[in-house]
């Protein structure tokens, strides 16, 4: 077993930890320091969990070194020490199904600009122009592309991860690599095109906003786009772990889930706005609060068109779900993962 | 002979049970409808019954018997692909198993972005693999042809380059399919001759096969297994002696 240096994951783990918190605070000024009693006492709270936070990743190190010196398991050590030995393989396999994906055609990644805005344009025609159903939501297009990229992100890493076990069975019934790998590859690919959509995405918004009335500028609320597409990426992966481990057992989960997630769509404010639903279907809003991507979209378009930090309910809630998905998604992969080589 | 050697695996009272579904249900449908009906019965089979063996470093450990006999359940549980029902296997090194043709490739990327990947999968490092790249090459005999996309090999060429892969690491242990006879003449003359090289190099190896001839040219010591146990395990001339009868 290859010893890793702590000191150097730590160092990591500590330097994201602070990239984060500051973009946090960065992004969420305005929202933290507001005048009056109330808003000191938000201040406190934030300072109290930060500290907390933060004295718990510094024990939690400690003991990872602990452990490591004396030869005993924790799952902080394992998983780093899995993830270092077979980072390579990581970055090879993301890198396969990256170029795979684009492979063949002749304008290649930028299919991953071309995709969203296409949607985007034929989607504004159809139900901006001629259903009319854009209500008085401002901005619509930007409104539309949001939720665009953020939803075929989604449907795109989950949709790739399913088959993610079943395609590499001739690896899996060969060589011992740890399972989880195949499915957290697979998002991870399917994630680089997210990221390269929001290049589209933020380009868009700044040309558009110029030409709008009233005009649509980005704010230093963008510093919060990270949390957004992190959370859309824990989502994923817990989705991911889930329809992968199940696929081994029924291959139906394919089809399945092809009508679950156009469902889920338009289950979700994609093209349409809940403010819309105002007055003639109130329950509508409070059952979109289950919504995991209804959270994670409004999210975005808070950030990107409202130019408005989301409220710290809005963090947690965020986190819960996409950390609520990946550890059932865990579970469950988890529990199967021993037999699916008697099912491949 | 063995006292002085470095334990490389040990394999203890080793039991694999699977459970055969009459026929297996392949849709939610399928088994919720057989549950439901009570219909969903299942076969026990023993592949593996307690089969106890040590490798030692150095060793060329062969392994035969007839089909279905478990030596590739056996081969799959000391690679740990396999969970074994009872009973455990320690192992002291790096197993690194010689894949199936084409197992690891793929047929979209170029020999070289296959070199890279098929080598991650084996769990080479990347250092590692920049290094010895030249060698692969050369002794896969790929040359200019290294660039193109594997789906324009030939069967031979592709069964070049995954030997080329599977043998440029010295590993502690490998484990081999019985996949020694690649490519043409020439080629078959080399593999073996690299076989050879691994095998005197110190490299403990497990070797499945049913030419008995290959057993007795390769392997210092056999384990005959049938139908799920131990039948007989010895030096090569004891064993295959006995097999023969």
């Amino acid at each position: 077993m290859t010893k890793i240096n702590l000191k150097k994951v730590s160092k990591y783990v500590l330097l994201v930890y602070l990239a984060i918190v500051i973009l946090f605070c960065a992004g969420t000024w305005d929202r933290l320091i507001t005048k009056g009693p109330l808003g000191l006492l938000k201040l406190w709270w934030f300072l109290i969990f930060i500290l907390v936070f933060t004295l718990w990743l510094l024990l939690y190190l400690r003991r990872m070194k602990k452990c490591q010196e004396r030869g005993k398991k924790c799952a902080g050590l394992s998983f780093a020490e899995t993830l270092f030995r077979y980072r390579f393989l990581i970055e090879q396999l993301v890198s396969r199904d990256f170029k795979i994906k684009y492979k063949r055609s002749v304008l290649g990644v930028f299919w991953s600009f071309l995709n969203p805005l296409l949607m985007m344009i034929v989607q504004y025609v159809v139900f901006s122009h001629l259903l009319g159903i854009r209500g008085n939501v401002e901005h619509y297009a930007i409104y539309l592309l949001c939720g665009i990229v953020m939803w075929n992100g989604f449907n795109d890493c989950s949709t790739q991860a399913t088959r993610s076990i079943t395609s590499n069975a001739p690896l899996i019934t060969k060589v011992y690599v740890p399972k989880f790998i195949y499915p957290l590859t697979r998002v991870l690919s399917s994630f680089i095109n997210v990221l390269l959509s929001m290049i589209p995405l933020l380009l868009v918004t700044m040309i558009y906003g110029l030409f709008a009335t009233p005009h649509l500028y980005l704010t230093k609320t963008v510093l919060l786009l990270p949390f957004g597409l992190i959370f859309l990426l824990v989502f994923a992966t817990g989705m991911g772990l889930l329809l992968s481990s199940l696929m081994v057992f029924f291959h139906d989960v394919e089809f399945l889930w092809s009508v679950i997630s156009t469902i889920w769509m338009y289950a979700t404010p994609i093209i349409y706005s809940l403010s819309m639903f105002e007055g003639k279907a109130p329950w509508l809003i409070t059952v979109m609060q289950f919504n995991p991507l209804y959270h994670f979209i409004d999210f975005m378009r808070n950030i990107i068109i409202y130019g408005q930090a989301p409220a710290f309910k809005e963090f947690l809630i965020c986190g819960a779900f996409a950390g609520g998905m990946l550890l059932i998604g865990y579970a469950v992969f988890h529990k199967l993962e021993d037999k699916f080589i008697l099912y491949l | 002979m063995a006292e002085d050697k470095k334990l490389m695996l040990k394999i203890e009272d080793v039991t694999m049970r699977f459970r055969m579904e009459e026929d297996r249900a392949g849709s939610l449908k399928e088994t919720v409808t057989k549950l439901l009906s009570r219909k969903l019965r299942f076969k026990e089979f023993e592949a593996l019954k307690n089969v106890s063996f040590e490798v030692y470093k150095g060793d060329v450990l062969g392994i035969i018997g007839r089909n279905g006999a478990g030596k590739s359940t056996i081969l799959k549980i000391i690679s740990g692909i396999l969970k074994p029902t009872k009973g455990h296997v320690e192992r002291f090194g790096n197993i690194v198993p010689m894949l199936e043709l084409g197992s690891g490739f793929d047929m979209d990327l170029t020999g070289r972005e296959n070199i890279f990947l098929n080598g991650a999968i084996l769990g080479y490092s990347k250092p590692f693999l920049t290094a010895k790249y030249e060698d692969i090459l050369a002794f896969s005999e790929l040359n200019e042809f290294i660039n193109m996309p594997l789906r324009n090999y030939s069967s031979g060429m592709l069964m070049r380059l995954a030997f080329s892969i599977a043998t440029v690491v010295e590993p502690e242990i490998l484990i081999v399919d019985e996949i020694l006879a690649v490519g043409d003449e020439n080629f078959q003359r080399k593999s073996r001759n690299r076989m050879k090289e691994l095998m005197s190099g110190g490299t403990t190896v497990l070797f499945v096969s049913h030419d008995m001839n290959q057993i007795r040219e390769l392997c210092n010591r056999v384990v005959w297994l049938d139908g799920g146990t131990i039948r007989l395990q010895g030096t090569t001339e004891e064993v295959c002696d006995q097999y023969a009868l």
